[in-house]
């Protein structure tokens, strides 16, 4: 999969990349409106990462250089500007999806990839992992061809964890994921840890020994 | 106590101007009586004249006692001292039966080696008059220029001080935080006024500069924060993968996340705050409340305590209200968040709404501050670390922008929050 991140804070685009790499994505990036606009020109990407203000030039004005020019790249915008605004604007521009600063690297990674699932896995939309297997569409799981019962947050909880497989994804990330931006992650911690706790009850009862690790009071880990 | 410049200008002038003209009274009743007295003096000296020329030219055959007129007598009658000296008398007069009053002088002459005495009598009387006469006369001029002066006075301060009512009265409608623009009358007929007035007006305009650059400095700022922030998050989230984390620095790392994420928050409510203050919130629509409440109340039942067993819910089926739906979202968030967090074990939430009101009460720690303070900004009632302290900010926020009042009610351990909407 080839990923291009768009950003100009080049310490950000550090932090994005080394995540992207480690879920063996094929990176390049661009700091600079002008970068970006070679970069789009001379290759195809499954995915682009795009900020909104970059030297010389908008985001904005760069997404709509790519759809002008009939390429069907996905593109998230990741963008400080937290205003419905432009949040509408670079939807109806073409953008698939808008992400606001600061956002979780885990959170942008299940992004990306329920984009890139969207986009190119077209009729059957199915997550498999061990012998756990989620269908998209139809916001089902079953395990061992036996239907798996969760509820809307269990599922919820599962297809980010999965999109996050091996890694540590902080509580506060899954908060924020569970229950919106809206929602003020500092007090939700205790409703996170139930729905692990009871997600990890029902994958037990599946078989499975233990796949959600507590990391330490940062987070946590699915194995499978 | 404070008057207004009218009574004030009145007040010096009843003060001050009797006492002038009193004193002006008195000056010009001395003057009077001092020329009254010197022609008087005038009149007996000349009679005294005419009488002797009279009697010398006549060889002494004239009649020697006249009342009232003159007396020539060759007698020394009047003592040396009393000569020439105008005194005064009364003479009494049968026909009228009364006394009269006179103002009489002795002057020695000789005739024919022969000594004698001639006085001479002007009547009081009409001086005295005359005196009153002219006395009350002023009295009264005196008293009608004063009624006028202060006629005149109010009529004309009120006129030249009209600019400044009309600036006051421009002025007192001026709201910084509306900016509406005030319009200053530039030219008023006065230079004074117009100085102020230019004075006022750039004062204004400043004053609008600053509130108009504060608000745009913490929408900047809070802007400006949200990529640090987003730096320290994506490297907090790369470093707990970190492979051979120790425990102590699992401790380390959550806390700094806790507190980076707290900073988030607190830097997203307060850019939603100044966006609030800015006005960017202009799109409007009509939206089911009702349906907003039940969808909130679930999410964040959901959140916090899914057994949580003392939620009591009334709310009216299809309430409609027309407003920015984001702002919305967060007003009824933050009061139901609110009641959820701020709540003790076993505790209760009683909610309702309807058309006029939404009111969500719930048990909770007693307050230790005014129930008013927690709708300022970072105001806290509990030393809760986890919240924000500007949740009610924005929900204050919110109200004023749509017109709708918030009533905050403490008795206890029962806090009430009641939104009426107009």
């Amino acid at each position: 999969m080839k990923l291009l991140v768009i950003e100009d804070e080049i310490s950000l685009l550090g932090s994005i990349l080394e995540y992207f790499e480690q879920e063996d994505f094929l990176c390049e990036s661009a700091s600079s409106y002008k970068d970006g606009i070679k970069k789009i020109e001379g290759f195809q990407y499954d995915c682009i990462i795009l900020d909104i203000n970059l030297p010389g030039g908008s985001g904005l004005q760069l997404l709509q250089y790519l759809r002008k020019n009939k390429k069907d790249d996905g593109v998230i915008i990741i963008s400080a500007r937290n205003s419905l605004n432009d949040k509408i604007e670079g939807l109806n521009l073409g953008a698939d999806d808008y992400l606001t600063k600061p956002f979780h690297l885990s959170e942008l990674n299940a992004r990306v990839k329920a984009l890139i699932r969207r986009k190119y896995v077209k009729g059957s939309n199915i997550m498999e992992a061990g012998n756990l297997k989620v269908d998209l569409l139809s916001r089902s799981v079953t395990c061992n061809n036996q239907p798996f019962i969760l509820t809307k947050y269990e599922y919820a909880l599962l297809v980010f964890l999965l999109a996050n497989k091996n890694r540590v994804v902080g509580k506060q990330a899954i908060g924020e994921h569970l229950y919106g931006e809206q929602v003020d992650n500092l007090t939700s911690f205790d409703s996170v840890y139930s729905q692990i706790k009871n997600l990890k009850k029902k994958l037990k009862d599946k078989g499975y020994d233990d796949p959600i690790q507590t990391v330490y009071g940062l987070g946590y880990k699915l194995t499978l | 106590m404070s008057k207004s410049l009218q009574q004030r200008n009145t007040r010096h002038l009843l003060l001050w101007l009797p006492l002038v003209l009193l004193v002006s009274s008195i000056l010009f009743y001395i003057l009077m009586s001092m020329q009254a007295h010197h022609m008087q003096e005038k009149q007996l000296a000349l009679k005294q004249h005419n009488v002797w020329n009279t009697f010398i030219i006549q060889q002494g055959n004239i009649i020697p006692h006249i009342i009232g007129e003159y007396d020539i007598s060759e007698r020394n009658l009047v003592s040396e001292e009393r000569l020439n000296e105008p005194r005064d008398t009364v003479l009494y007069y049968p026909d009228r039966k009364q006394l009269l009053p006179f103002k009489i002088m002795t002057t020695n002459f000789i005739w024919k080696t022969k000594p004698f005495q001639v006085t001479t009598y002007v009547s009081s009387t009409e001086i005295s008059h005359l005196i009153i006469k002219v006395f009350i006369a002023e009295a009264v001029i005196f008293i009608l220029l004063l009624i006028a002066i202060i006629i005149i006075n109010r009529k004309t301060s009120g006129l030249l001080w009209r600019p400044f009512y009309t600036t006051m009265e421009t002025v007192s409608e001026y709201d910084i935080t509306k900016q509406n623009g005030i319009k200053i009358p530039a030219e008023t007929g006065t230079k004074e006024f117009n100085e102020l007035n230019k004075q006022l007006a750039e004062l204004i305009k400043k004053a609008n500069q600053a509130y108009i650059n504060q608000k745009q400095f913490v929408e900047n700022a809070s802007h400006e924060m949200q990529t640090p922030l987003s730096i320290i998050r994506s490297k907090l989230e790369l470093l707990i993968n970190q492979p051979g984390i120790s425990e102590k620095t699992a401790i380390f790392l959550e806390e700094i996340t806790e507190a980076n994420d707290r900073l988030s928050q607190m830097n997203k409510n307060l850019l939603l705050l100044a966006k609030i203050d800015n006005n960017q919130f202009p799109k409007k629509e009509k939206m089911n409340v009702s349906e907003l409440v039940k969808s909130i109340l679930e999410n964040q039942r959901d959140q916090y305590d899914q057994n949580f067993s003392g939620v009591k819910v009334n709310i009216q089926a299809d309430i409609f209200i027309t407003a920015n739906r984001s702002l919305m979202e967060i007003l009824f968030n933050n009061l139901i968040k609110n009641a959820f967090i701020h709540n003790i074990p076993n505790g209760y939430i009683h909610l309702s709404l309807s058309k006029e009101e939404f009111v969500i009460e719930n048990s909770g720690p007693s307050l230790s501050v005014e129930p008013l303070q927690l709708l300022e900004r970072f105001k806290k009632g509990s030393d809760e670390s986890k919240t924000t302290g500007l949740g009610l900010s924005l929900v204050n926020q919110i109200c004023k922008l749509y017109g709708f009042k918030l009533l905050y009610e403490y008795k206890d351990k029962s806090h009430t929050l009641k939104v009426i909407f107009k």
